[in-house]
C-alpha cells in the first residue's frame, strides 16, 4: 500500500510538470496577437503615435518576459512555479497566488453545495430505482434524470434565475465578497452572515447539482443493479434478514465505492461548470474573476488558474485513487 | 417423438422441403424494431435528423479548404431551406421605418425579432450549422487523433503506455472550459481553431475508452493468430483490432458530439466577445438572458436555450441508444 502510494505520488509530479509545460507552450502559440492586444489596451491611454505603439510593444514584451529567449523563459518559468510565485496580474498589480487565495472561499463553498446537492438528491433516487427496477417509478425517475443531463447548466441556470424574479418576485441578495466571506483570514470583525450567504448560494447550488446528481443517480442505479444481483446478497436474502439492512449495509456499501470514483472525475466538471455558474449568480470566486481576467487580457491571471485548477485536480484524482485502494481491497495496486 | 411410434405414411415420398434463408429485415422493419425497444433512442435520433436538416443548403459552386461555419465541408452552403429568412437580414416598419427591434412573435416572425430586427427563427436555424459542423469537426479530430493515441498505447503497453498515458492524464487535468477560454482569448476569433480547441480537449476521453476496449481485443485469439502468421505490429492494429473496434468508436463519436455543441455554446454565451459573431446559439442566449416570455426579449431567450437542450438532449439520447445497441459493455448508467 504504501509503495502504491508513493508511485502514485511520484507520478503525479510527473503529471503535474507536463501540466506546467502545456500552460507555458500553450500560452506561447501565438505571442504576436498577445502582445498587439495587450499593446493596443495600455496605448488608450498614451498617444497613438507609431513610435509609441512600438514602445508598448516592447513594454508588454518585457513584462511577459517574451524578450528573452524560449529556454530561459521556460527554466524561469518552472523555478517561480516551484517557488509558488504565479507572477503578478496585470490589472490589479497584485501577486497571482494571494488573490487566488482571497476568491478560494465563495469557489470551495459552492463546489461543495453542489456535491451534497447532488448526493443528497442522487443517492435515495437511484437507491429506489434501482431496487424498483422497470417499475413505473423507475422510468419517471430515469427520464427526469436523462431531461437534467441533457439541459445544459447555463440554460437552467438562467431560466431560474429569471423565472423566479419575473413569476415569484425573489432575486438572492446581491451582495460583495466581504460581506459573503470575512475571511481571509478574519480579517473583519462583521461575522459571517449564514442566511445571506445561503440566500445567494442556494440558487447555483442546486442548479449545478441536479446535473451533477443526474449522472450519479444514473451510474449508482446501475451499479446497484449489479450488487444486488452478486451472491452475498442472495446470501443475505436467504438468511432472512430486513430488506432495509440488506439494500443499506450490503448493496449500497459496495455500490458506492465506484460512484466514488465518479464523484472525484465530476469535480472536475464542478471547477469549469462554476465558471459558468459564478458568472451568472455573480458569485465572486475564481471563475467569475478568470472570465474578467480574460477580458481584459490579464494573461498572468489566467496562467495562474488554470495551473492551481489543474493540480488541484491532478491530487482530487489521487485522493480518489487511494481511497479507492483503501476502500475495495480486490484492487490491484498496479 | 410421438409421430415416430406410429407407422410410416405408406409410399408418399415427402416432397423435398424448400428451404430458404430467413428473409433480411427491411431498413423500415429495422427502424420500427429500434423505435419500439429504444424510443427516447428515437426521439433523439429524430432530433438529430431535424438538426442535420437544418444545416442543409443550396451549395454554392465555389470551392476552396474548409473554413467554418460558411464552407464546412470545402464547399459554400447557401441559406438553410429551412430558414424563412437570410440571417443578416434587417425588418423594418413598412410604415414607419422604424427596425423592428424585439416584435412579439407572430405570422411574420414565428419566434419574433432580435435586436437588429432580424428573424429569430431564421438565426437559430443558421446556428444549427454552426453548431453541428464544429461538433464534426472537434469530434474528428479527437476521435482520429485519440484511436491512434489509444489503440497504440494498450498494444504497446509498458512503459510506453505508461508515459503516454500520464501525458493523457495532464490533458485531463485541465479544466477543459478554461483552456477553451484561453485558447479563444490568445488567437484572433476563429471557428476552425475553436473546432480544434473542442477536439483537442476530447482526445483524452475517447483515448480513454479506445485504450480500455483494445486492452481487452489485444488478447483475443484472432490479434494472437494475426501474429503467429507473422503480421507486422502496424498491420495487426490497422487490419485486425481497428475493425473490431468500430463499435466503440461510433459510440464515442455520438455522445461526443452532444458534449461538444453544449461545450461551444458555453463558451459563446460565457466570452461572447471572443468568438465569431455568425448567429450562434451561444450568443444569442447570452444577448437576452435576463428576459423570459412575458417580455418580447424572452421568445429569443427560449428559442437559443431550447435549441441548445434540444440538440444536447438529442445526441444524447440517441448515442446512450446507439450504444445499448452496438456495445453494451461500454454502459456506465
Amino acid at each position: 500500500m504504501q509503495q502504491y502510494i508513493l508511485r502514485r505520488v511520484l507520478l503525479n509530479l510527473l503529471v503535474i510538470y507536463f501540466v506546467a509545460t502545456l500552460v507555458f507552450l500553450l500560452l506561447r502559440i501565438d505571442t504576436n496577437y498577445v502582445v498587439t492586444q495587450r499593446a493596443g489596451q495600455t496605448q488608450v491611454q498614451a498617444s497613438g503615435s507609431q513610435d509609441s505603439t512600438e514602445a508598448a510593444k516592447a513594454l508588454v514584451r518585457k513584462d511577459l518576459g517574451l524578450d528573452k529567449p524560449i529556454l530561459k523563459q521556460y527554466w524561469k518559468y518552472l523555478k517561480d512555479i516551484a517557488q509558488g510565485d504565479l507572477g503578478e496580474s496585470f490589472q490589479a498589480k497584485e501577486n497571482v497566488m494571494t488573490e487566488i487565495g482571497n476568491r478560494l472561499g465563495p469557489s470551495l463553498e459552492l463546489g461543495l453545495l453542489q456535491v451534497i446537492v447532488a448526493l443528497v438528491i442522487a443517492v435515495p433516487i437511484g437507491i429506489i430505482s434501482a431496487i424498483r427496477q422497470d417499475s413505473l417509478v423507475d422510468y419517471v425517475l430515469r427520464f427526469v434524470a436523462i431531461a437534467f443531463l441533457g439541459i445544459p447548466v447555463f440554460v437552467l441556470a438562467i431560466f431560474v434565475l429569471r423565472g423566479s424574479a419575473i413569476w415569484l418576485h425573489y432575486t438572492p441578495p446581491l451582495t460583495t465578497y466581504k460581506d459573503l466571506f470575512p475571511f481571509p483570514p478574519f480579517e473583519t470583525g462583521r461575522g459571517v452572515d449564514i442566511g445571506t450567504n445561503l440566500q445567494i448560494m442556494f440558487m447555483p447550488a442546486i442548479v449545478g447539482g441536479l446535473g451533477t446528481g443526474a449522472i450519479i443517480m444514473r451510474f449508482l442505479r446501475s451499479q446497484m443493479l449489479e450488487v444486488m444481483r452478486q451472491d452475498y446478497v442472495r446470501t443475505a436474502w436467504a438468511k432472512g434478514l430486513r430488506e432495509r439492512v440488506i439494500i443499506m449495509r450490503h448493496a449500497l456499501k459496495n455500490a458506492l465505492i465506484p460512484v466514488l470514483t465518479v464523484v472525484g472525475l465530476l469535480l472536475g466538471t464542478i471547477v469549469s461548470g462554476n465558471v459558468i455558474l459564478e458568472t451568472i449568480f455573480n458569485i465572486p470566486g475564481i471563475g467569475l474573476w478568470v472570465v474578467n481576467a480574460i477580458g481584459n487580457l490579464d494573461y498572468p491571471v489566467v496562467q495562474g488558474v488554470v495551473l492551481v485548477v489543474a493540480v488541484t485536480l491532478v491530487f482530487v484524482n489521487l485522493m480518489v485513487d487511494i481511497a479507492y485502494a483503501w476502500l475495495d481491497p480486490r484492487i490491484r495496486y498496479g | 417423438m410421438q409421430a415416430e411410434d406410429q407407422p410410416a405414411q405408406p409410399s408418399v415420398i415427402a416432397a423435398p422441403r424448400e428451404w430458404t434463408l430467413p428473409k433480411r429485415p427491411s431498413v423500415a422493419a429495422n427502424i420500427w424494431k429500434f423505435t419500439r425497444r429504444k424510443p427516447l433512442g428515437a426521439l433523439g435520433m429524430l432530433i438529430v435528423i431535424t438538426m442535420l436538416a437544418m444545416t442543409l443548403g443550396t451549395p454554392k459552386a465555389s470551392f476552396g479548404t474548409p473554413d467554418l461555419p460558411s464552407r464546412p465541408l470545402g464547399f459554400e452552403l447557401g441559406k438553410p431551406w429551412l430558414a424563412r429568412y437570410d440571417a443578416e437580414k434587417t425588418f423594418r416598419d413598412e410604415s414607419t421605418g422604424r427596425i423592428r427591434r424585439y416584435n412579439m412573435p407572430s405570422a411574420d416572425h414565428i419566434l419574433g425579432t432580435d435586436k437588429g430586427g432580424r428573424d429569430t427563427y431564421s438565426r437559430m436555424v443558421f446556428a444549427a450549422r454552426r453548431s453541428l459542423f464544429i461538433g464534426l469537426w472537434a469530434l474528428l479530430f479527437a476521435t482520429v487523433i485519440g484511436t491512434a493515441v489509444g489503440v497504440v498505447s494498450a498494444y504497446f503497453r509498458g512503459w510506453f503506455d505508461t508515459i503516454v498515458q500520464r501525458i493523457m492524464d495532464s490533458f485531463q487535468a485541465f479544466p477543459a472550459l478554461l483552456i477553451l477560454i484561453l485558447l479563444v482569448s490568445l488567437r484572433p476569433p476563429s471557428l476552425t481553431v475553436l473546432a480544434f480547441g473542442l477536439g483537442f480537449v476530447g482526445v483524452t476521453s475517447v483515448q480513454r475508452i479506445v485504450r480500455g476496449v483494445v486492452l481487452s481485443t489485444r488478447e483475443q485469439p484472432f490479434v494472437e493468430a494475426a501474429r503467429v502468421i507473422g503480421a507486422t505490429d502496424l498491420r495487426t492494429m490497422v487490419f485486425h483490432i481497428l475493425p473490431n473496434i468500430m463499435a466503440p468508436i461510433i459510440v464515442v463519436f455520438s455522445i461526443g458530439l452532444g458534449a461538444v455543441i453544449l461545450a461551444e455554446a458555453a463558451l459563446s454565451f460565457l466570452v461572447p466577445g471572443k468568438v465569431p459573431q455568425d448567429p450562434s446559439w451561444g450568443i444569442m442566449l447570452q444577448q437576452t438572458r435576463d428576459h423570459l416570455p412575458p417580455d418580447a426579449e424572452g421568445y429569443h431567450t427560449l428559442a437559443a436555450g431550447g435549441a441548445i437542450a434540444m440538440s444536447v438532449l438529442g445526441f444524447n439520447l440517441a448515442g446512450d441508444a446507439l450504444r445499448d445497441v452496438l456495445d453494451p459493455r461500454l454502459r456506465v448508467g
